[in-house]
């Protein structure tokens, strides 16, 4: 069983503590959504987790099937990230098969592999000639995703995966990301500020306040029935036509 | 298009040139053949006459432009690399290295080019100045400002997703550097490589002029500073010294050609715009308001952005805002709910075109005003909050010069005292403490600048606001206090308002009446009840589907 293990997660920026304190498990099939706002810290974890940010103090560990922790080298083997904005996370000058391909052979896979990515993301393999700005935004984000899963990772971290896209694509893009979690049985980690999808699409919800996880809990626990006052303004702030219209709404 | 007639001409220009320097010695003699018939004038076996001592012009001018074209291209080749290496590594790596190598080019930046590259090249013993050496020292002092270029490109380039997504998936950093960011960077490299070319003939021109230039090749430059010493001028010999003069003239006016459309390439707002129409082509007679209540009417509104395809942006749009009503504007990134919004405020430019259609305000038609009294009407009694408006606050100014400027503008009479007093009452309107006033717009949270645009389309107590997806960018805690507020006010001042954004719950909850748009068409207004509980087309359908309740049915969407 991969997992990754967060523990005491915490990183300072000119003295200002982004992240504090923070920890957490990501297990094979399972999601947990971490909810908060712009400038919670949850984007700083992600980076963290990438390695693309040192942490100031506390550890991320990862082990492997075996029970013994994953070395350095293949750690980007197993954990990969998916980008918040599909139009900047592909470079505008290489073709999807590039982007795909690269990640391939950088984890000993072969080139061949390019038209069955594309297909486990519900993609057309005529795609991979195309250069990205040919793509939509959802065909784009597919293509992101396809691009985490190539080096065979086994732990997804999708930061916003969704809130750049058009409304009427997102629920396709989230469902493509929950099957392949349950058919491959990935770890994920679901970034993102919104409350309802995070409650429908994960197993865990932690909420983030100003760097620190303030609640935690199975989705309808902490979102149905928030107990810290933060996520309770938060679960209330969000638009409800359900109460407006619906007999036993309010006015 | 335009571009593609100054790339032509410039590259037509410049290969003509290389061609006649690449090809030109092998059909002319030896060019240092002396004759005794010196100052030939053209004609009669010598196409372009002959020098003082009888050689050739055309034949010293074909080889004189091949040792121009030479030296040139050496020193673009090595100015590029030498901006590349300083410009690219040093912004990649950052850091210390980025410090040091980015001083080092501002050093050489200050340094004069041109008297350094004469110091440099007297002291260099005329016999060892060859071709070589002399294209070192002119790369040597011209690659600087294009390596400031790069650099400021690449610190953007390298903060790009793409280049975090590359570097996730276990890409070498001179990889990353060569496969993700070098690339983007052609367009700069392929004109900073053309600038320098350039540089160099017209440098190497001049030092050979003053008898600095490389001694074993001749160049236009070196033809030149012959001619001079013979007194060409002097003897009226112009066939002497105008044509190489003509020929770096020329070269440098068609790589200039290149860079210009290279430019025009990398920012398409350089090219040449379309040619301005009026800004309203057709406006069908004003029909009478059927609705009493109304205070803006938008029948059969077409809007299309004119250009080698036409983009029919606005489809046959008919909207009514009645007397403090909140009217939504549903739709995805592209449906023209925006230019709709610009299309009733006239804000248009070309190549958006308003075909046909009218706007009536208040029995007014909006398309046929003139330029005062469409100054008198926007912002006094139709104003805009645009989209992500808290980031066009002028961050040089405190808030209260930039709501007393809006007016100074339009109320020209109040009093200084009066003034003061309105805009703090509009800051109170929207929940923002009027001591505030004094403060720089950074000083302020994104929902607190959110809401002095708010105040600022509220100053001159207009009877419609259009909101352009105005809570976007807000977080939901900060969106809801601006909801409500809205609400607060369009209740007390009995404003209307036209509400802009993709959130159909959001506009649910909020609005009176709303209209769904797709591909430039409504394709349902309804009120939100009628909407919410029974909507009609499969679009509308599709969006209320797309956002999951948070309170719904868990497991309903997925499993």
């Amino acid at each position: 069983m991969t997992t990754l293990e967060v523990r005491d997660l915490t990183k300072t920026f000119h003295r200002h503590r982004a992240v504090d304190g923070v920890s957490f498990t990501l297990t094979p099939g399972r999601t947990v959504a971490l909810v908060g706002e712009s400038g919670s810290g949850k984007s700083t974890i992600a980076r963290m987790i990438a390695r693309l940010v040192r942490p100031t103090s506390g550890e991320i560990t990862l082990t492997g099937q075996s029970g013994e922790p994953v070395p350095r080298r293949a750690y980007r083997d197993q954990v990969q990230m998916i980008f918040q904005d599909p139009f900047a996370s592909l470079n505008p000058f290489h073709t999807v098969e590039h982007h795909l391909a690269r990640p391939l052979l950088l984890h000993g896979r072969s080139r061949a592999e390019v038209p069955h990515l594309l297909e486990r993301v519900s993609l057309t393999p005529d795609l991979a000639r195309r250069r990205p700005h040919e793509l939509s935004g959802g065909q784009r984000q597919r293509v992101a995703i396809a691009r985490a899963l190539a080096p065979g990772a086994k732990v997804i971290i999708a930061d916003e995966p969704v809130s750049m896209l058009d409304v009427s694509i997102r629920l396709g893009v989230l469902k493509l990301l929950d099957r392949l979690q349950r058919e491959e049985d990935l770890a994920v980690l679901y970034i993102t500020h919104d409350l309802a999808t995070a409650r429908h699409f994960s197993d865990e919800v932690l909420v983030m306040h100003q760097g620190r996880i303030v609640e935690r809990g199975p989705g309808d626990d902490v979102l149905l029935r928030p107990q810290d006052p933060y996520t309770r303004r938060l679960a209330a702030a969000a638009p409800d036509p359900e109460a407006r219209f619906r007999p036993g709404g309010q006015p | 298009m335009t571009w593609s007639g100054k790339l032509r001409a410039g590259l037509g220009l410049a290969g003509l040139i290389v061609l006649f320097g690449l090809v030109g010695p092998l059909l002319t003699g030896d060019p240092a053949t002396i004759r005794d018939i010196g100052l030939t004038p053209p004609g009669h076996g010598h196409l372009l006459g002959t020098t003082i001592i009888g050689q050739d012009v055309l034949a010293q001018l074909t080889h004189a432009t091949r040792g121009s074209l030479w030296i040139g291209v050496l020193v673009g080749v090595m100015a590029t690399v030498l901006s590349a290496i300083f410009g690219i590594v040093g912004a990649y790596a950052g850091g210390v290295v980025d410090e040091a190598f980015s001083l080092f080019s501002n050093v050489m930046l200050v340094i004069p080019g041109l008297p350094l590259v004469i110091v440099i090249a007297g002291f260099v013993p005329a016999d060892q100045r060859g071709t070589w050496t002399i294209s070192l020292v002119l790369a040597i002092t011209g690659w600087a400002a294009a390596a400031r270029v790069l650099r400021a490109q690449t610190l953007s380039l390298r903060n790009r997703d793409y280049v975090a997504a590359a570097r996730v998936s276990g890409e070498k950093t001179w990889r990353v550097i060569c496969v993700e960011i070098l690339p983007n960077l052609l367009p700069i490299l392929a004109s900073q490589f053309v600038f320098a070319v350039v540089l160099a003939i017209l440098s190497e021109a001049g030092l050979s002029f003053l008898g600095l230039g490389a001694a074993d090749s001749s160049t236009l430059g070196t033809m030149l500073y012959y001619a001079q010493n013979g007194f060409a001028l002097q003897r009226e010999a112009w066939w002497w010294f105008v044509p190489p003069g003509l020929v770096i003239a020329l070269f440098g006016g068609a790589l200039s050609l290149v860079n210009f459309s290279i430019d025009e390439i990398i920012n398409p707002a350089l090219r040449e715009r379309i040619r301005r129409r009026s800004d309203v082509v057709a406006t069908t007679p004003v029909v009478e308001a059927v609705d009493e209540d109304a205070v803006l009417t938008v029948s059969d509104l077409n809007v299309v952005y004119q250009g080698v395809t036409p983009v029919h942006a606005v489809k046959n749009v008919s909207l009514t805002l009645r007397r403090g009503e909140i009217l939504g504007l549903a739709g995805e990134s592209g449906c023209g709910k925006t230019t709709l919004a610009y299309a009733i405020n006239r804000l248009h430019r070309p190549p958006a075109e308003v075909t046909s259609g009218s706007v009536v305000f208040d029995g007014v038609d909006v398309l046929a005003l003139g330029p005062e009294e469409l100054r008198e009407f926007r912002w006094v009694r139709l104003s805009m909050v645009f989209q992500g408006a808290m980031n066009s606050l002028n961050p040089v100014t405190p808030i209260r010069a930039q709501l007393q400027d809006v007016l100074r503008t339009h109320r020209p009479s109040l009093s200084t005292s009066d003034r003061e007093a309105r805009c703090a009452e509009v800051l109170r309107l929207v929940g923002v403490d009027p001591a505030r006033l004094g403060s720089y717009p950074h000083e302020l949270s994104g929902g607190m600048r959110q809401r002095v645009m708010i105040a600022m389309a509220l100053l001159l107590e207009p009877q419609v606001m259009i909101m352009d997806e105005p809570t976007t960018a807000l977080d939901v805690l900060v969106q809801r206090e601006i909801l409500n507020e809205i609400k607060r006010l369009r209740d007390e001042l009995r404003f209307a308002v036209v509400f802009i954004t993709h959130d159909l719950p959001l506009l649910l909850e909020l609005s009176d009446r709303i209209a769904v748009m797709r591909e430039g068409e409504v394709v349902e207004y309804a009120t939100a009840e009628e909407m919410y509980l029974r909507p009609q087309h499969p679009y509308t359908r599709q969006l209320l589907a797309s956002f999951p309740s948070l309170t719904g049915e868990r497991g309903a969407l997925i499993r």
